[in-house]
């Protein structure tokens, strides 16, 4: 064969696609530096007055988002359907989609660390903490209605180990991986959104008269249970986001006129263990048949 | 199918045996057997239509053909594609070039950290014959400028086989000259295989040696360009009345025009042969005219309708 | 270094650029010793394949009008003198595309050189070089 073209090394593929994503990151990422630099102007009043910054739950699902949004700005533009200038490069097209998704994975874990560390240094200016040591436990174990009577509250030790740390990691990785995998199966992953968002509205709204119609009465509480399920249940999007915080506490108002953040029940690490290898390993899957779907074109 | 002898060169950089592609309806590729001999510059000829296009991209992997197969220096396009691409510089028919926030230089680099081979001196070059703009960003270029690019990703790694579709669209007269002055010395430097489609076969004409013609998908003629203007005269002739061409030239009988009883004709084949057998035929030749290589390559496609 | 490609003639382009060397040469704007253009300045000046230039450089070599110097180039060989035998050769050339042009035409020889001498007395008669290529009416393709 005449030419002795050599093809690149893996590793530099990997490097130049990481320098290309942070240029695709930039815009995103200055929007964010405003937006925080916008809380921290908001919340230096009641930060320079030393009193507790009151932080009823920090944004707990924000990494998740973070993970789920990112892969649009990886993949956003480039054609990734079609002949695009990314498949007509010498590299593997399997291999070359896995390396931006790892280039990307790779920004995401630095973003969540950044925005963690500004969470902490807010926190910790004004002596609080963004966990709580004590957790106001409901003692009757179900989630309080109206007012609530600060006897039925007790405060419970919470020490849930440094493992809790990661949470925010694990749980922007397999929101990520979701992201990923939407974005590179489908042509228009917006429509898919879009479309499952308007569905659920819908079902939503159709169900209670639909169960009446028909007698079905679990067809009012169908949609609503589906959510629960997938969200809220033990092993839940929220166990691998917060480890249940979101579900398991509520911002509540006392008889004498306080809020407080109450609690009906302890988060469990070993729920966020389980809820984070089912569903990352979810979508995992999902990823790697939806980047089959750009392999190269081999004949059978 | 006419087919050329060989180039005499060993060795073929681009062959396909059977390949077939269809989108819809309409065959784009129908059971072509391309023969790229090594080193040629060799221009495809065809109507508007996904063929020539659709042939580029298999040979990329970018499509899959619906049977058939392609090799490119030996190795099958479906399961060496990366290292298949590795050795090509592809311009391809669209005009929009990818990353359209970096500037040219960065979309350069970027190019350049996956070819090992990329000379950039020589990119360096390119870039100031074809007055690129490294500053400018990529997605604020005209078609003609994104072109230019183009054609600098394709040539800065002096690959050995040059994929380039419609190459010089868009691009004013002195640019395609500059352009293409550039491409001739591109080959005095690197022993490359050309494979151009064109419009514009009239500018390509001093640089090919090799001429290919798809219609409707099939490869109608191929051959080098020398033979296939030996091979397609246009001929002049008194003609009796009711006078058909004979059987024989029949098939090749392309493109009549009658004005009394002059009738003017692009036949294929031999010169004497066609001569001797039209004499036979009752027609008395006026003239013989020689034909661009334009023109002989034309006469394989449909005359317009008009 | 002036050479041109003349899309309408159809002579194949190898042998249209040995011809201007040759021509050049009986000129005298072409001298012993002179660099000629590299293969590769050549085929982009001219937007011509560089193997055709190679192929003329090589018929020329061999009929040892120019020689090449390694790593410096091509030149002019210094026995150069202009040349009763190119000059035939370059005439020859003429006369055989003009007999293929008339027998295309139908036309014989007799006919075909009366006329040229017709035609150059004219020519002398106007005082003018009417001749030349440029002025040259196009014969080809007209019925």
């Amino acid at each position: 064969m005449t030419g002795k073209a050599r093809q690149p090394r893996l590793r530099d593929v990997l490097l130049e696609q990481v320098r290309v994503t942070w240029l695709s990151l930039r815009i995103p990422s200055l929007v964010g530096a405003g937006l925080a630099g916008l809380a921290t102007i908001v919340a230096l009043p009641t930060m320079t007055r030393g009193g507790p910054l009151n932080i009823n739950g920090w944004p707990t699902w924000l990494p998740g988002i973070m993970g789920a949004l990112l892969p649009i700005a990886v993949w956003g533009k480039d054609e990734r359907f079609g002949p695009g200038f990314l498949w007509t490069l010498p590299v593997d097209r399997r291999r070359h989609a896995f390396t931006k998704i790892v280039a990307g994975w790779i920004w995401l874990m630095a973003g969540v660390a950044v925005f963690l560390s500004w969470l902490f240094i807010m926190v910790a200016v004004t002596g609080e903490h963004v966990l709580p040591r004590t957790i106001n436990l409901v003692v009757s174990g179900v989630p309080p209605v109206g007012l609530v009577d600060p006897a039925t509250v007790r405060g419970v030790p919470w020490d849930p180990g440094p493992l809790m740390r990661l949470v925010a990691f694990s749980g922007a990785t397999a929101c990520y991986l979701l992201g990923s995998a939407l974005v590179l199966g489908t042509r228009h992953p917006l429509r898919w959104v879009v479309g499952l968002g308007l569905l659920s509205a819908m079902t939503a709204m159709v169900s209670q008269p639909l169960s009446t119609e028909f007698g079905m009465g679990w067809l009012a509480v169908a949609p609503g249970r589906l959510m629960e399920l997938v969200v809220g249940s033990r092993y839940g999007l929220d166990a691998v986001l917060t480890a249940r915080s979101e579900t398991l506490s509520t911002t509540a108002k006392l008889i004498s006129g306080e809020s407080l953040r109450v609690w009906w029940g302890v988060p469990d690490l070993a729920d966020w263990g389980i809820a984070t290898v089912l569903w990352t390993g979810f979508g995992a899957i999902a990823l790697w048949a939806a980047v089959s779907r750009h392999g190269e074109r081999r004949r059978v | 199918m006419i087919n050329g002898g060989d180039s005499g060169r060993s060795g073929y950089a681009v062959t396909t045996h059977g390949l077939s592609k269809r989108y819809g309806r309409q065959p784009a590729l129908d059971r072509v057997d391309l023969r790229v001999p090594d080193g040629a510059v060799y221009v495809l000829v065809g109507a508007n239509g996904a063929g020539k296009s659709t042939l580029f991209k298999v040979l990329m992997n970018l499509e899959r053909p619906d049977s058939g197969t392609a090799e490119v220096f030996g190795l099958d396009t479906g399961w060496s594609g990366p290292e298949v691409r590795a050795g090509i510089g592809y311009v391809p028919e669209r005009q929009d070039a990818p990353h359209r926030a970096m500037t040219c230089a960065r979309l350069l680099q970027h190019a350049s950290t996956f070819y090992p081979e990329w000379d950039h001196a020589y990119a360096d070059h390119l870039v100031r014959s074809l007055a690129v703009q490294p500053q400018r960003r990529v997605g604020g270029l005209s078609k003609g400028e994104t072109r230019r690019l183009q054609l600098v990703l394709a040539l800065a790694y002096r690959p050995p086989l040059l994929l380039l579709d419609e190459p010089t669209d868009g691009l004013d007269p002195v640019v395609r000259r500059r352009a293409l002055g550039l491409l001739a010395e591109h080959l005095a430097d690197t022993q490359a295989t050309v494979l151009v489609s064109t419009h514009h076969i009239t500018e390509l004409e001093s640089l090919a040696d090799h001429v290919g013609v798809l219609r409707d998908g099939k490869l109608v003629a191929q051959m080098p360009r020398d033979e296939l203007q030996r091979s397609v005269k246009s001929y002049q002739l008194d003609a009796p009345d009711g006078w058909a061409a004979p059987p024989e030239l029949q098939p090749s009988g392309l493109r009549r025009a009658t004005v009394g009883r002059v009738v003017q004709c692009t036949l294929v084949g031999d010169e004497r042969g066609v001569m001797q057998q039209l004499a036979a035929s009752g027609a008395v030749v006026r003239q013989v005219i020689p034909l661009s290589l334009e023109d002989s390559a034309l006469a394989f496609l449909p005359e317009d309708p008009s | 270094m002036l050479f041109t490609i003349d899309p309408r003639d159809e002579r194949p382009l190898y042998l249209q650029i040995i011809d201007q060397v040759r021509r050049a040469l009986l000129e005298g704007t072409l001298r012993a010793e002179d660099p000629l253009p590299s293969v590769r300045d050549l085929a982009g000046q001219l937007v011509v394949n560089p193997r055709t230039v190679s192929q003329a450089y090589g018929e020329l070599e061999r009929e040892g009008l120019i020689y090449v110097r390694r790593g410096q180039g091509t030149f002019v060989s210094s026995t150069i003198a202009p040349d009763r035998r190119a000059r035939r050769a370059l005439v020859r050339g003429v006369a055989e595309r003009a007999l293929v042009e008339a027998r295309r035409n139908g036309l014989g020889v007799e006919e075909l050189v009366t006329m040229i001498w017709e035609v150059a007395a004219e020519d002398a008669a106007k005082g003018s070089h009417s001749m030349t290529p440029a002025s040259r009416e196009d014969e080809e393709g007209v019925a």
